[in-house]
């Protein structure tokens, strides 16, 4: 009944949409990552000035479904003459959206900081930088490794709507071998099975991250 | 009563101030929590400042360190003035690199120690000596387990802040902010975060600093302390220096109403 | 972009009209799946834990619009012939199951185990403690989780615009290719879909403030 041997006959086409659906995950989220750090990190600077924009920004990630996004960047960039090819528009499509919600998950974990060992740092002379590099940071990166695994996984399952704007990513080819084979659970199950190994290996990496961030900082130390 | 009657002159007063300051306000939206203070802190200096919550002790102190930008007047450490600058006459912010270079003589012990959670003891003592002062990791660590060994606590070096006690928490802050060899240290409410029995190992390690000639500002509730170490005592109530003199005529002769009043509540409390 | 809302305002307000539908039912029929599953993921036994383990980590664990095309072309293979919209509903109610329960579960699990025990040493029947003791609290303590989860099944439901229900972003489609004006019109969309969750969110948070009383403490 499950038919292996039709896997086999498209291995060509998987391979090339598991190629694309990971190149393009991987730039978007990293993308994502650092734009979202960016806008947190400009929010946390000038709250007056970009308090009210970041936030407005992360309202409309989070208010609006990626798809509508990708069809602006798609369909909608060429009428401000902004041309961008289907893979391009994915990755911008995924980097904005994902932005968002990191600007938020950065936030938190800024926000988790004392101010009182901020003053602490400025009172024995620490400049700002390195108080962001060495004080705030490494406190931070406990506080948002989950919730940031969880969100690159969200991101990495949100791509497969990239096959709408004619990506040949895994979705996309998934349904090709649909119609040509007209067997609809092989390719799917197979696809899928492909989609839950990338994210279990998103979900082992963040908590082996999480695990080396917390046994860098033992909770108890007896000498 | 002008304020400046109200302040004794420092007991060295040939000596110039190491902190001074000229009335200063701060206001918190419509709030005025500081209202036209003089200050002045002479080398070797010990001074205690009490008051009821709220009175603006610790704003004061805030206000000295710049970690609040006072509104009006000027404060100047070692002559130089902190947080602004005159430019063609008009007054403005300075680089928070010139705030640094200021109040680089100042070290601050805060009520709620504000260790960093994920340093050790001696990595939190050796953190801006090599951050800052630029020294390598082994001339930082002896210079920190120095530190350490001053407040008692070189045993504890590797023990993170989490597994000290609040009371050693301090005293790893104390040693953190004397590594810098700061010329002033200022310690606001350096107990009031303690559980009583804990309150004396701290009071012990800045009475130790008091005898070796450390200038000290000191905002406290602990009168027992203010009265053996203070060389002055400053009362302020309502944003304002009430009085302040040594802290024997201080103690023994309030002058003002407020002082008076304080002081019977504070016994009532503490004397039975 | 308000030239589009205002010409065609009919056309996409029956289609925000068949996303709310859709994204609702699905909500609906998911709470009552997830609340079932959550039971069983909580459950003593081994033999009722593992399948619903199972079960949330497949929908939990790929693409929704991969489960999806799946359900929308695995029924008539196996000879179920059904509409569009409700091939739809079922997708998004099997998906939003799997996350509801384990919003549910993690609920339950903080519910001190004492009170649980206080309610069976009273004798209450353990279905009727789930009933009245555990489920009420469970519900104000999920609900921030649970508010996100059905923006999430709002801005997912954009997704069965591909097998052709013609939800707003369907008819969105079809005023683009009608007007030439892709730009003004997904702006348009984007902006009625942020209405609708901006909204969500404000009752969730008026529903949280009324409910903070009785909640259980650790």
């Amino acid at each position: 009944m499950f038919d292996i041997a039709l896997l086999w006959e498209a291995r060509g086409l998987i391979l090339q949409g598991l190629w694309n659906t990971l190149w393009i995950c991987f730039l978007g989220c990293l993308l994502a990552l650092s734009l979202g750090l960016a806008l947190a990190a400009l929010r946390l600077a000038n709250p007056r000035l970009f308090g009210y924009p970041v936030a407005c920004y992360v309202e409309i990630c989070r208010g609006t479904p990626l798809l509508i996004l990708l069809f602006l960047l798609y369909y909608g960039g060429p009428s401000i003459g902004l041309r961008l090819d289907a893979e391009i528009a994915g990755v911008t499509g995924i980097g904005l959206y994902g932005a968002g919600y990191f600007a938020e998950i950065y936030r938190g974990g800024f926000k988790s900081i004392p101010k009182g060992q901020l003053e602490a740092a400025r009172m024995l002379g620490i400049s700002p930088w390195h108080t962001l590099t060495r004080v705030q940071i490494p406190q931070m990166a406990r506080l948002i490794v989950p919730p940031g695994t969880n969100q690159l996984i969200i991101l990495v399952k949100e791509s497969a709507l990239i096959s709408i704007i004619s990506v040949d990513d895994l979705t996309k080819n998934a349904t090709t071998i649909v119609n040509q084979t007209f067997h609809v659970i092989e390719p799917y199950l197979a696809v899928a099975l492909l989609y839950w190994l990338m994210i279990e290996l998103v979900a082992r990496g963040g908590y082996a991250l999480e695990k080396r961030l917390a046994d860098r900082q033992p909770r108890h130390v007896t000498q | 009563m002008p304020m400046a009657d109200t302040l004794s002159p420092p007991p060295t007063a040939k000596q110039k101030a190491i902190v001074e300051a000229h009335g200063i306000s701060k206001q918190f939206g419509d709030l005025e929590v500081l209202t036209n203070i003089d200050f002045s802190l002479a080398p070797s200096e010990v001074v205690c400042v009490i008051g009821p919550s709220g009175s603006g002790k610790s704003t004061l102190l805030r206000c000295l360190a710049f970690l609040e930008p006072y509104d009006h007047g000027s404060v100047y450490i070692n002559g130089k003035l902190l947080g602004y600058e005159d430019r063609s006459g008009k007054r403005v912010r300075t680089s928070e690199k010139r705030v640094d270079e200021v109040r680089a003589p100042v070290g601050m012990v805060f009520q709620h120690f504000h260790l960093w959670p994920h340093r050790t003891a001696l990595e939190n003592v050796t953190e801006a000596l090599r951050l800052v002062n630029g020294l390598s990791r082994g001339d930082a660590e002896a210079e920190g387990m120095a530190m350490l060994e001053q407040v008692g606590l070189a045993e504890r070096a590797g023990h993170f802040p989490e597994s000290l006690s609040g009371g050693q928490k301090q005293r790893v802050a104390i040693a953190r902010a004397l590594a810098m060899r700061p010329r002033v240290m200022f310690f606001d409410e350096p107990t009031s975060a303690l559980d009583p029995e804990l309150v004396g190992e701290v009071l012990d390690v800045m009475k130790k600093l008091a005898a070796d000639g450390m200038t000290m500002v000191i905002v406290t509730h602990e009168m027992g302390f203010a009265a053996k170490v203070a060389d002055r005592v400053i009362f302020m109530d309502q944003g304002s220096v009430v009085e302040s003199s040594p802290p024997a005529t201080l103690f023994r002769h309030p002058k003002s109403e407020r002082l008076q009043q304080f002081l019977n509540t504070w016994r009532e409390r503490h004397i039975d | 972009m308000f030239e589009i809302l205002l010409n065609h305002y009919p056309v996409l307000l029956k289609g925000l009209t068949t996303t709310l539908v859709v994204s609702l039912s699905a909500i609906a029929l998911g709470l009552v799946l997830g609340v079932l599953l959550a039971f069983g993921l909580t459950s003593q036994y081994h033999l009722v834990r593992w399948p619903c383990g199972l079960y949330r980590s497949f929908w939990r664990g790929t693409p929704i619009l991969l489960q999806l095309l799946l359900v929308y072309y695995l029924l008539p293979e196996i000879g179920i012939e059904i509409a569009p919209i409700s091939a739809a509903i079922l997708a998004l109610t099997l998906n939003t199951a799997a996350f509801q329960a384990e919003i549910f579960r993690s609920g339950i699990s903080h519910i001190p185990a004492g009170q649980i025990e206080a309610a069976r040493m009273a004798g209450i029947s353990a279905w009727q403690t789930r009933r009245r003791i555990i489920m009420p609290q469970v519900f104000r303590l999920t609900l921030p989780p649970l508010t996100n989860e059905i923006i999430t099944i709002l801005k997912n439901s954009s997704l069965i615009s591909v097998i052709a229900v013609t939800e707003l972003m369907r008819v969105s489609e079809q005023i683009a290719s009608r007007t030439f004006q892709p730009l003004e019109t997904y702006l348009a969309a984007a902006l009625l879909y942020l209405a609708v969750n901006l909204v969500l969110a404000r009752i969730s948070a008026y529903l949280e403030r009324r409910m903070t009383g009785g909640l259980a403490t650790e």
